[in-house]
């Protein structure tokens, strides 16, 4: 998907003057060949450092450490060298590790404004492949049909563009000075169609409150089961750990009073989750923005702290705004142009989980004390 | 700083600047932000990249969607071609009602931030920001010239000049920032 929209990016026709005069590399078919073949090694790459389960454990990486670091470790590992330099022309591992992590994760490295659109490809809030494409694969997996998008129409309109003006005049000149991966208006529906599926299945799927606990019963059945309870970051001893090793330790510890991590195992397989018995809402949000810490911090007052749990998980990315080229050739704002863009709610995960013993002794003092608890005091 | 500090701090911020006529969209805030951070000395604790427009913070980007989540902010677009306005809402208000003491501590630093940033363009406020970048960077040459040199090498449509300007505006307002200091702590 990453090459497929770096070929039509790049497409003479398809570049806009303005783009083709803030990236030089575009004008050399020797460097756009490179790139191409850099940006489709980054995006095989990209999630090379995902732990079992993807991101539900992925605290309990030592400090500093996220499954982006890692991954560039593995782009950088002697094995994986050895492939970059058996290529026509050879791959510099660094430029692999900038467009698979991009500016965000890739910290220390100074991106050009053409390794920014690159990695804007990969990683992209807007239209970054990666999203497309676990959209996509999820949503067929999950069988729900509300995470498809026509993303042979939106990739075939997607262009590299001049940003567009982020404000009217104030003093000086409004000029803006970058470029940005945007869309044609005649695939602005389909970029909608992708902001709306992103929405659907993080509010219905990825932050549905059951999948999110299991992440929590997984979390813990990986605190007691791992050596010292965090994950390995060497490369070699880290590829040999899959979803395949987990899931047989948590079905023998599920069986095995013995077995360390025994009781989320235990959960996990007989569906004795913890039950959903707070969840934040725009009222509540009205009188304490931490809603759900200030519930959290009260039932763990009244009930002790091994029977709550508090899952907060705040927003990623920012607004989806992105430029325009309208058919009249003018450069707008997303913003300005879709009022569904503009409206579209963020989601967000901000839940309060009990022990099913005491899941409604919780779900009564909530209700009883809900002003007393929700009360912002300040220090 | 506390996450409620926080959210107070940066709502706080897109009022003030709201107030002044400024325009509030993010790379606004983002700038306002960084020169609160980095000149009138508030952590708040947000890491900052050399990025399109000069020092941007991926997780403040972060904190602007949250805070637009919890409806403490609201996009508002705007005519076409422009880019929307991230402005507070009533609950920010009401957020800064419950907070008194921590807002009268920041905002003399607020109101600093806000009036570096008021009348400046996007354009304007790219070498600005990117002229602190590098005054603030450790071990980086402090003589005006170096400064300017390294803006026009890793942003090559800011002229030398250009470059010299942001870095005279910077060392005032770092100037001026050291008087505002002086200020908070009497």
């Amino acid at each position: 998907m990453a090459t497929r929209i770096f070929d039509v990016v790049t497409r003479p026709e398809n570049v806009a003057p303005k783009a083709k005069a803030l990236l030089s590399e575009l004008s050399s078919s020797d460097t756009v060949a490179y790139w191409r073949r850099v940006l489709r090694m980054a995006a095989l790459c990209h999630d090379m450092g995902h732990l079992p389960f993807s991101h539900a454990a992925e605290f309990l990486l030592p400090e500093g450490t996220t499954h982006e670091t890692i991954s560039a470790a593995i782009i950088r590992s002697d094995a994986m060298k050895n492939i970059w330099n058996a290529m026509t022309p050879p791959l510099r591992a660094d430029d692999v590790v900038k467009l698979a992590l991009g500016p965000k994760e890739a910290k220390g490295m100074q991106f050009s404004a053409w390794q920014a659109i690159l990695a804007e490809i990969i990683v992209g809030d807007a239209f970054g492949a990666d999203r497309m494409d676990y959209l996509l694969r999820d949503s067929y997996h999950a069988g729900v049909a509300y995470g498809r998008f026509d993303h042979y129409r939106l990739i075939d309109t997607l262009r590299i563009l001049p940003s567009p003006p982020r404000e009217k005049n104030v003093g000086g000149d409004g000029a803006e000075s970058g470029v940005e991966l945007g869309v044609e208006h005649g695939g602005l529906h389909s970029a909608e169609a992708l902001m709306l599926a992103r929405y659907f299945m993080y509010s219905q799927l990825y932050y549905h409150c059951v999948r999110r606990i299991y992440n929590v019963h997984l979390a813990d059945f990986l605190t007691n089961w791992l050596p010292g309870g965090k994950f390995t970051t060497a490369v070699d001893a880290f590829l040999k750990l899959s979803d395949n090793e987990v899931n047989a330790a948590i079905g023998e510890a599920a069986r095995n009073k013995n077995k360390k991590g025994h009781d989320a195992a235990r959960r996990i397989v007989t569906r004795d989750h913890f039950r959903l018995v707070y969840e934040r809402n725009p009222e509540d949000v009205k009188i304490n923005p931490e809603a759900g810490k200030a519930v959290y911090a009260a039932l763990v007052k009244e009930l002790g702290k091994g029977t709550v749990h508090h899952d907060f998980l705040p927003p990623k990315g920012g607004a989806p705004e992105f430029p325009i080229r309208m058919n009249d050739g003018r450069i707008a704002s997303s913003a300005a142009v879709s009022e569904t863009l503009s409206k579209l709610p963020v989601p967000s995960v901000d839940f309060v989980f009990a022990d099913n013993t005491v899941a409604a002794a919780a779900r009564d003092f909530i209700e009883k004390s809900r002003n007393d608890i929700l009360n912002v005091e300040e220090n | 700083m506390e996450s409620l500090h926080k959210m107070l701090v940066i709502t706080q911020l897109a009022r003030e600047l709201a107030a002044r006529g400024s325009w509030c969209g993010e790379t606004h805030l983002q700038k306002a932000t960084y020169l609160l951070q980095e000149i009138a000395g508030v952590d708040t604790g947000f890491e900052f990249v050399l990025y399109r427009h000069g020092p941007f913070s991926f997780d403040l980007r972060d904190q602007l969607t949250y805070l637009r989540g919890l409806g403490l902010l609201e996009l508002q677009p705007q005519e076409i071609p422009y880019g929307p306005k991230l402005l507070p809402t009533d609950s920010a208000q009401a957020l800064a009602q419950k907070l008194p003491r921590t807002l009268a501590r920041y905002q003399s630093q607020i109101t600093f931030a806000a009036d570096a940033v008021r009348d400046r363009s996007v354009a304007e406020l790219e070498p600005l920001a990117t002229a602190l970048y590098f005054t603030k960077q450790s071990g980086f040459p402090k003589a005006v010239s170096a400064r300017a040199e390294k803006i026009s090498e890793v942003k090559p449509h800011i002229s030398r000049d250009r470059g010299r300007r942001a870095v005279g505006e910077v060392d005032k307002l770092i100037e001026s920032a050291k008087k505002l200091k002086a200020t908070t702590r009497n």
